[in-house]
């Protein structure tokens, strides 16, 4: 009898504590490394912060145009304290792998792995947005500022046609990049943007046959100009 | 870039002419239909005006095909009797040659003043090679005055229609004026006379790769000689008319490089224009005299729409950098009938200045910022035209002088704007 308490309970239960005592070290030093990483998440968060503060990248912000940008995001904070935060949860998200991987538990060291090898594509189809969404905002201001001085009366929808479809570029390339539905989200813009072509084809062929008319006419008899020099 | 001087071919002409006294430059591209008339006026100012000096006539070619050097290289008096000339002492020489580096105006100049420099001369003058109402006069005037008068900078001055040069009347000229307090009624005239010793000044600045080459060279001629107390004048040049412009250039783009580069010039001398509270008139050489000028067709309510466009799409881009009270006169102006359209030059003037700090400041892209300028510049257009209807050429110059003196009294809010930490 007491042998049989022996192997079913007694044995397992001095193996596991065994093991316990074993990862009791990796554990506490976990813990450490996290409250370390909280710790120093903070700091680094006040300082950063305090630091953009002297170098004046609020009112650079404000100056830019960032600010506008922020705010349009729904973001309310100022442009150091968005930077410090998000560094300070980036040095807190270091000490987490850190500690993770201090575990030495095999089943986390190979998702640690894998995500370790998709993190270079997170940060490029970050980069990828970002560029994008900074390019759609000038090329659809230049877009806007041309076609008022062309005196097209649809200025305003051909600057935001122009950022919208950059924009979209950029993010189906940052999708792409993230192995999201890759053939799917190509197909996805292509049935888009080919939509959006023909359709803007078919209103210009149907809708805007006088006014395409018109326009040849003027063209071919020579519109009236001003004859101002300017210079 | 390697100086044009350097080319063999050059560097033998320059020997065989050895010195010379006076040198005209002509920079060109694909002007072979209006430069020889300009190459025979000036090859007549020298025989007439200068007989007893050294004389050079460069043109300097951006590459044309049409023919524009051979067309330099026939054009000559025949019969200097025509001219009521019965003598020549010295043979004018001639240049042709296309200029290096970057395409533009500014780098067709830089040839002519490398070429004045390596021949030493006295005086050099430069003209447009689409002008059809040069005459041998004007050669006289832009050279005389720099070596009988001693001055070192003679700039044009011309009798245009009212509704002519508008971006030289409404922002250049008085922007200018207001800065470096000389009345140079044409600083982007682009017929200037001027002294060796400046010519030898503008070379020496290292400007030859920025947009200086490309376009604004006019300006920055001009404001180089005020800022750096040259010694300034201008000649009574008469009419100027010339090859129409192709209709198709674009307006926003002309005013990016024109205002462009009195803006940069600015942020160059602001150590100089921050000192100077008033401006001065300059001597002003040649006999005045009226023109007979052609109507000009201008389109107001086009203009006023244009202007009403922009306010509606551009208010966002504007309300980065002008003041309040601009932003609500522009909201009101947009909905006035034409009748009652009017910009006023207080409000004028206080929008050049704010897009003149908002450079400065690079609070926006600088061309989407100049580009953004011209629906506001059509509508100030619009009601000059509207304010002149009547007016006759006296009239509109004294409209031109009370702006002027609004660019003048409002030039201590723009230094202080320009000092203030963004």
């Amino acid at each position: 009898m007491k042998n049989i308490f022996e192997r079913l309970i007694s044995e397992p239960l001095e193996g596991f504590l065994e093991r316990f005592i074993q990862f009791l070290p990796n554990l506490i030093s976990a813990i450490l490394l996290l409250l370390t990483g909280l710790f120093a998440g903070w700091l680094t968060k006040k300082v950063l912060g305090r630091l953009l503060r002297i170098l004046k990248v609020d009112e650079f912000s404000e100056r830019h145009g960032i600010n506008n940008i922020l705010l349009k995001g729904g973001m309310k904070e100022s442009l150091s304290s968005i930077i410090g935060r998000f560094a300070g949860w980036l040095v807190f998200f270091i000490f987490v792998i850190i500690s993770l991987s201090s575990l030495n538990v095999p089943a986390i060291e190979r998702l640690l792995e894998r995500f370790f090898l998709y993190l270079p594509n997170l940060f490029v189809a970050i980069i990828i947005l970002l560029i994008g969404y900074l390019l759609s905002n000038f090329f659809g201001r230049a877009a806007l500022i041309a076609s008022v001085n062309a005196g097209l009366k649809a200025s305003g929808l051909m600057g935001r046609f122009v950022k919208l479809t950059i924009f979209l570029l950029a993010a189906t390339m940052a999708l792409e990049q993230l192995g999201i539905g890759r053939e799917t989200i190509i197909i996805a813009f292509a049935i888009v943007f080919g939509g959006i072509v023909l359709a803007l084809s078919i209103a210009f062929g149907l809708g805007g046959r006088d006014m395409a008319k018109d326009y040849l006419e003027k063209k071919m008899k020579g519109e009236e100009k001003d004859e101002i020099e300017h210079i | 870039m390697d100086s044009i001087i350097l080319r063999k071919e050059i560097k033998e002409r320059i020997g065989e002419i050895g010195t010379a006294d006076i040198l005209v430059g002509i920079p060109s591209y694909n002007n072979a239909r209006t430069i020889g008339h300009v190459v025979r006026a000036v090859q007549a100012g020298f025989a007439k005006y200068f007989p007893d000096k050294r004389c050079v006539l460069v043109n300097s070619d951006g590459g044309s095909t049409d023919g524009t050097m051979d067309a330099v290289q026939s054009a000559t008096i025949e019969d200097f009797q025509s001219i009521l000339l019965h003598h020549r002492v010295r043979p004018a020489f001639k240049i042709t040659t296309p200029y290096h580096g970057i395409p533009g105006k500014g780098s067709a100049f830089r040839t002519i003043f490398e070429m004045a420099d390596a021949l030493n001369v006295k005086a050099c003058a430069v003209v447009d090679s689409d002008l059809r109402s040069i005459t041998p006069e004007w050669i006289e005037l832009l050279i005389k005055p720099v070596v009988e008068g001693n001055l070192d900078y003679v700039a044009p001055l011309y009798h245009r229609h009212k509704y002519d040069g508008t971006i030289t009347n409404s922002i250049v000229y008085p922007l200018t004026r207001a800065l470096y307090g000389k009345r140079i009624r044409q600083p982007i005239g682009g017929d200037f006379g001027f002294s060796g010793k400046l010519a030898r000044f503008y070379l020496s600045k290292d400007v030859w790769e920025t947009d200086v080459a490309k376009y604004g060279i006019d300006i920055w001629m001009t404001t180089t000689a005020i800022a750096n107390d040259f010694k300034v004048c201008q000649s009574f040049l008469g009419a100027k008319i010339h090859d129409p412009k192709d209709p198709g250039a674009d307006l926003s783009a002309m005013l990016y490089q024109v205002v462009g580069a009195t803006f940069d010039l600015m942020e160059t001398y602001s150590d100089v224009w921050k000192n100077i509270k008033s401006s001065e008139s300059l001597l002003t050489c040649g006999f005045q005299y009226a023109v007979g000028l052609e109507p000009v067709n201008v389109n107001v309510d086009r203009m006023i729409d244009k202007f009403r466009l922009g306010v509606k799409e551009l208010m966002d881009i504007w309300k980065e950098f002008l003041p309040e009270v601009i932003i609500d006169f522009l909201n009101k102006a947009e909905g006035l009938p034409k009748e009652e359209f009017h910009i006023p030059d207080e409000i004028w003037v206080e929008i050049i200045y704010s897009f003149a700090i908002a450079a400065h400041k690079k609070l926006i892209n600088k061309e989407h910022l100049l580009k953004s300028l011209t629906p506001l510049y059509i509508g100030r257009t619009a009601s000059f035209v509207l304010e002149t209807w009547e007016s006759d050429a006296e009239e509109v110059e004294e409209k031109i002088e009370n702006l002027c003196i609004a660019f003048e009294n409002k030039k201590s809010l723009l230094i202080e704007k320009w000092q203030q930490e963004v």
